[in-house]
């Protein structure tokens, strides 16, 4: 079966002053539509990165290898570079919804301008059309008076109803591909629920598929099909849902898992993962796990041992410098 | 609606009360300055070689009323200003300060504005182009010529353009109208004349403005390029110039359109100096000349006072249009539609 989206080989680099940075490390993966792909790990393990890397999003000083490749129906978007080209990945194919919906709405512009600007942009449509389908949209992911919140502005919503209606921008022109980044994670937990309820019965209902981007392994467990654990630009495990996290193979996986309370003894002490993400600028050479493995090896400082991802069992790849660490 | 007119009404009253504590202010440094108005026209006369005694000081200070109590003196004074709109009488020049005043003021105001919008329409496009082009050799460039308008003193500016022009034309440019034109009414000609000088101090005084707003608006820019809704708004496919003047220049207009106020101020400060090297027949050069030299202090607290008035005016109007065009600010003002 052919893949919705596909990445191969990414490497994402920035020039700073301080040097060349490298952000993401031979990055690959693929989706199928109608699935979650949640990706995890820690801030500045290079999630958000690879998801705007899709979009072309990433800053001015942004570097891609010319061997990557982000595949979308059969086109490597990473060489889209005119402004028609970028349009397609960028709200027309592809939709994104950040982590705060009220940063993420223009705050001197109507929600529902917002809506249809967008999408006169992508479909050839009247403003009467663009605004009754955005009324619409806005019905369809629960926001009561949507005739009345159209016009109003994302300071006079609640927080949940701000990213409600941030989804609802993101598919009102019926993306092939969401892509969510940590999108309940600025919510309280009761409306976050409903967010995720509300983005699993959408991907059922437009048979798309979503990228995840989360560091809570809860809100996977919910969502996600496949997972994809990432540490310091790199992916370290991935697989189904299930296998990750019942059957771990990568101790930063096991320490993420770890590292969750125990509701069933929560006088238990939590088990921080040891170290903390050493500084992009500082990448460890060899694998870049091995500053915080419980047993890094001569080798693992060498990089002699072999790198990349091995299959353990179906679909479940790990890193294999580090299957048998820990 | 009801509730916007309440909040235009409560600044007007706040405006009237800056005003109103200002004046007062005004006036009691009118009160400290050693000597009254007496003492200082008689002084006067004296150096012309009349003889003075105590009893003609005291002829004069209950001439002038200044025998009547503080209050007295300073409600008779104010209630003058707004009520008849009359500033009394030179202490020095003995001359009615209305009379001494019309035109001049006028032509300050006009050279400021003027200077102000000047200065504006250059900043707010070349601010918005200097910001998006963050890490390019324009955007240096730029910055290069607004630190230099920012360091280089107005009155620095002046002198250079004066020597340039005496040295290539022969004239200096000083002076608002040629000598043909100095004293005699308005006509399409005077008009002529005066824009064909005009252009001098309004450049200098837009110079330095120019070089301040510049910053402001390319900082303001580069804030509001730098948040999520303008990444959101990328992500949703808006690119170029809509995206440019939609998201980050329309969010910018707020914060900019309050520093109106006060780069108005900052213009009125820098003109006094301006009008004094340049020789400007105006009320900045006449301020200078009441402060400085023949210690004036009824012309100098009418010119100040006239000076306040209008940055507190536009200060109130900057308000005003504020709340209209900024929705956060308008939901507060007026409430719920």
């Amino acid at each position: 079966m052919k893949h919705l989206l596909e990445i191969n080989n990414l490497d994402v680099k920035f020039d700073t002053d301080e040097g060349r940075i490298t952000a993401i490390e031979n990055v690959s993966l693929s989706l199928d539509q109608g699935k979650v792909l949640g990706i995890v790990g820690e801030s500045g393990s290079g999630k958000s990165v690879t998801a705007k890397s899709i979009m072309q999003l990433n800053p001015g000083n942004t570097i891609y290898n010319d061997n990557a490749e982000i595949i979308i129906d059969e086109e490597n978007v990473l060489k889209y570079h005119s402004k028609n080209d970028l349009k397609k990945i960028r709200g027309g194919k592809v939709s994104m919804i950040f982590q705060e919906p009220m940063a993420s709405f223009a705050p001197a512009i109507k929600i529902g301008h917002q809506m249809v600007e967008q999408l006169l942009l992508h479909k050839s449509l009247n403003k009467k059309e663009a605004k009754s389908i955005s009324i619409d949209m806005l019905n369809r992911v629960g926001i009561a008076d949507a005739e009345k919140r159209f016009n109003q502005y994302a300071f006079e919503l609640s927080g949940g109803m701000r990213q409600r209606a941030m989804i609802a921008m993101a598919l009102s022109t019926m993306p092939k591909l969401l892509l969510a980044d940590e999108p309940t994670t600025a919510l309280d937990v009761t409306i976050q629920a409903q967010v995720i309820n509300l983005i699993k019965d959408i991907i059922k209902e437009y048979n798309m598929g979503v990228i995840f981007i989360t560091h809570d392994l809860g809100v996977i467990a919910q969502v996600a099909d496949d997972v994809a654990v990432m540490y310091l630009g790199s992916i370290v495990e991935k697989g189904p849902v299930n296998e990750i996290l019942k059957n771990p193979k990568h101790p930063y996986t096991k320490g993420l898992l770890n590292a969750l309370p125990d509701i069933n003894n929560l006088d238990a002490p939590l088990r921080p993962i040891p170290g903390n993400i050493p500084s992009p600028l500082d990448r460890p050479s060899g694998c870049v796990f091995r500053t915080r493995c419980p047993n890094p090896t001569h080798e693992c400082k060498e990089g002699h041992i072999e790198m990349g991802l091995l299959e353990v069992s179906p679909g479940h790849w790990v890193d294999q410098c580090c299957i048998n660490c820990g | 609606m009801i509730n916007f007119i309440q909040f235009t009404v409560t600044r007007a009253l706040l405006a009237c009360l800056t005003l109103f504590l200002v004046s007062l202010i005004v006036f009691s440094l009118m009160e400290f300055v050693p000597s009254n108005c007496a003492e200082r026209y008689l002084a006067f006369k004296n150096t012309q070689g009349s003889n003075i005694t105590i009893e003609d000081i005291e002829a004069e200070e209950k001439k002038l009323g200044l025998d009547r109590p503080f209050v007295v003196r300073f409600s008779s004074w104010i209630s003058n200003i707004v009520l008849k709109g009359e500033f009394g009488q030179s202490c020095i020049l003995r001359m009615d300060i209305n009379e001494l005043l019309s035109g001049r003021f006028m032509l300050s105001l006009l050279i400021c504005i003027t200077a102000l919008i000047f200065s504006y329409a250059i900043a707010i496009p070349v601010g918005i182009i200097s910001a998006t082009t963050k890490y390019r050799s324009l955007d240096n460039a730029l910055k290069f010529v607004s630190y230099l308008g920012i360091a280089l003193p107005n009155f620095l500016v002046a002198l250079c353009i004066m020597l340039f022009m005496t040295i290539y034309y022969g004239d200096t440019m000083t002076g608002l109208f040629s000598e043909e034109f100095e004293n005699v009414p308005w006509s399409s000609d005077r008009v002529k004349d005066f824009l064909s000088r005009a252009w001098l101090p309004i450049f200098v005084l837009g110079w330095n403005a120019t070089a301040f707003a510049l910053q402001t608006v390319r900082a303001l820019m580069l804030d509001e390029s730098d948040k999520l809704y303008v990444m959101a708004a990328r992500a949703r496919g808006i690119s170029g110039m809509s995206l440019l003047l939609r998201y980050p220049a329309k969010h910018s207009l707020g914060p900019v359109i309050n520093s109106l106020g006060f780069d108005l101020n900052r213009i009125f400060s820098a003109l006094p100096i301006v009008a004094l090297i340049l020789i400007l027949t105006e009320s900045g050069a006449l301020l200078i000349e009441a402060l400085a030299r023949s210690n004036d202090q009824q012309l100098a607290g009418a010119i100040i006072f006239l000076l306040t008035a209008t940055i507190v005016f536009v200060n109130f109007v900057t308000d005003i249009i504020l709340a209209i065009i900024d929705p956060r600010i308008r939901k507060g003002v007026m409430g719920g539609s």
